[in-house]
């Protein structure tokens, strides 16, 4: 029987187009992605020497290292994590197990979505209203606590997304055995997402790691070495920021440096974190 | 729906649905042939999806270290009545049954039961095969920490025990630090099967088990059902009529939310009283 073979040309036809489409497009995405890392490793690879993790942001013309900025960096991004991965976690959790789709839930995913697409800026002018200005300075605890709040939206968004590929049937399997619900959640479904909210939070660190704005507003910088929270303290978005800005080639080369510090640090924590994740689940 | 059953309940006269069962003998209080000790008695037993009613005054009693198999074509209510058995539709509150299910006198539809306890005297196994991701061994132990604290030496007993029992246990007794997940189909049927069974229920709920199985699995899967029988009530679902024929004591056939005719499996395959019992099981529908 001949069949009219017209239209599977034409479906044929329309694959290649979709295909050849999708792939132009990876392409300019992986070309820019390149060519970042190529432009971050040729210039930054000259910073990187001993003195940068030793030596303090210097006055221009003399030199120095990175050492308070990677330090006050270090410190805020993990209070921010720690303070907003379970906060988000949580929200997440109650939007995915427990709203069961009703008002409160999708009112709260709403505006979790808004916050989650908002400028940081904003949350860094929100936390300058509500802790710089009572305090009276600039200081550390401002800045973890903006990057917190930048951590909550992000780790909530990917929480209530992974809890949702959860089959159903394994939380009936779960409360079938007569588990209660919190131990489903925590025992069953957090495991069947585990890759996926660990991803959530490697995504939500990388985020906050180079966020800049917002700590202008909060932690402004500090050319000193400090380890008090409650006083402005360096870090690294905000000194690769003003570095490269200056016309001093020295502070141009240590901003240079510092930017490949930080997309360095955030490819080894997203590598690390997935072995930890492949080492905690069983082998398949 | 007559809207005057409950008081016809409370006189302990059936309330058979008019033109449906029209004819028809009254199956709403069948007596168990050869007097077994009657485990679960369904009385009366309505159910709803919000306002769509899913069962329709269902009469029913189950008999204790027997098999029990609901057949009848998709959307009869089999597995909606397997899921009121350990109140699993109490997960979704736009579900809601009406009536009494007496689990050794005691009416489980009460809503001061603790569910958790009853479903840990319940056991259920699924169409699909539902291991956690996590290891075997820790899927078995899974159930049995929530109501135990065992040594370890004990606890990987009972973990022996149950997976022996659900002769899964020469397969797997060199990796059960391996995921769940890695198990064959019908496996991982078995490990959940073991998992049910580790909890030491009294009553084993069987969903479709072995509709999502190749043959020799679900050969394995029906002997074990024989020799689960002397410890336990069991009540499966299947859309297998060999299956319902081969590994049930006693059959019910349900049609459209009503159950049509319940009796020893063997009247009902050789011997059917209602025209729709027959015309199913001979393959005329459904």
């Amino acid at each position: 029987m001949a069949k009219d073979l017209s239209r599977y040309a034409g479906r044929r036809r329309k694959n290649w187009i979709i295909l050849s489409l999708s792939m132009f497009a990876t392409a300019i995405g992986l070309f820019f992605l390149g060519a970042i890392m190529f432009a971050l490793l040729t210039e930054g690879i000259a910073a990187i020497r001993p003195s940068l993790f030793t030596e303090m942001t210097p006055a221009p013309g003399s030199d120095g290292g990175l050492l308070n900025a990677i330090y006050g960096s270090a410190v805020m991004t993990v209070f921010g994590t720690v303070v907003g991965t379970p906060i988000g976690i949580l929200v997440g959790t109650y939007i995915a197990e427990y709203s069961r789709g009703n008002k409160l839930g999708q009112a709260i995913q709403f505006i979790n979505d808004v916050l989650l697409s908002a400028p940081s800026i904003i949350v860094g002018l929100f936390v300058y209203e509500l802790l710089v200005v009572p305090m009276g300075h600039f200081s550390a605890w401002a800045g973890g606590t903006t990057l917190a709040i930048l951590v909550i939206p992000v780790v909530t968004r990917t929480t209530v997304d992974m809890l949702a590929l959860v089959p159903n049937a394994l939380r009936e399997a779960a409360a079938a055995l007569g588990t209660p619900k919190w131990r489903i959640t925590v025992s069953v479904c957090y495991r069947a997402a585990r890759q996926g909210m660990l991803t959530g939070i490697m995504l939500a660190v990388a985020r906050i790691s180079g966020e800049t704005a917002p700590l202008l507003f909060t932690v402004l910088s500090n050319q000193f070495w400090s380890m008090d929270m409650n006083r402005p303290i360096a870090n690294l978005p905000v000194v690769i920021s003003n570095f490269a800005l200056s016309p001093y080639p020295d502070w141009q080369r240590l901003a240079w440096g510092g930017a490949l510090l930080i997309t360095v640090a955030i490819l080894c924590l997203n590598i690390a974190a997935r072995t930890l994740a492949s080492f905690g689940s069983a082998k398949q | 729906m007559p809207t005057n059953s409950s008081s016809a309940a409370l006189t302990g006269t059936p309330t058979p649905a008019p033109a449906a069962l029209a004819g028809t003998p009254s199956v709403a209080e069948p007596a168990l042939a050869g007097n077994p000790v009657e485990k679960i008695q369904i009385k009366d037993l309505r159910f709803y999806y919000k306002k769509f009613e899913a069962l329709k005054t269902i009469n029913l009693s189950l008999a204790d270290k027997k098999v029990t198999a609901f057949i009848g074509p998709s959307g009869c209510g089999k597995s909606t009545l397997l899921r009121i058995l350990n109140r699993m539709y109490a997960l979704y509150p736009e579900q809601r049954a009406e009536g009494q299910v007496l689990v050794d006198g005691v009416n489980i539809l009460d809503p001061k039961v603790d569910l958790n306890l009853l479903r840990a005297k319940i056991g259920m196994v699924f169409q699909k095969p539902t291991p956690f991701p996590m290891s075997i061994f820790d899927n078995i132990a899974f159930g049995i920490n929530l109501y135990e604290d065992l040594p370890r030496a004990e606890l990987e007993d009972r973990v022996e025990q149950a997976l022996r029992k659900a002769a899964l246990w020469t397969e797997v007794k060199d990796k059960l630090k391996q995921s769940g997940l890695g198990l064959s189909g019908g496996q991982q049927q078995r490990l959940c099967i073991a998992r049910a069974i580790a909890v030491k229920p009294e009553i084993l709920l069987l969903d479709e088990p072995c509709s999502a199985l190749d043959p020799i699995s679900t050969q394995k899967i029906e002997e074990l059902i024989s020799e689960l029988k002397t410890d336990y009530c069991i009540v499966i679902v299947t859309h297998s009529m060999q299956q319902a024929a081969r590994s049930s004591d006693y059959t019910a056939f349900m049609y459209l939310g009503e159950l049509i005719e319940f009796n020893d499996t063997e009247t009902v395959f050789t011997n059917p009283q209602n025209k729709r019992t027959e015309d199913y099981i001979t393959g005329r529908f459904g």
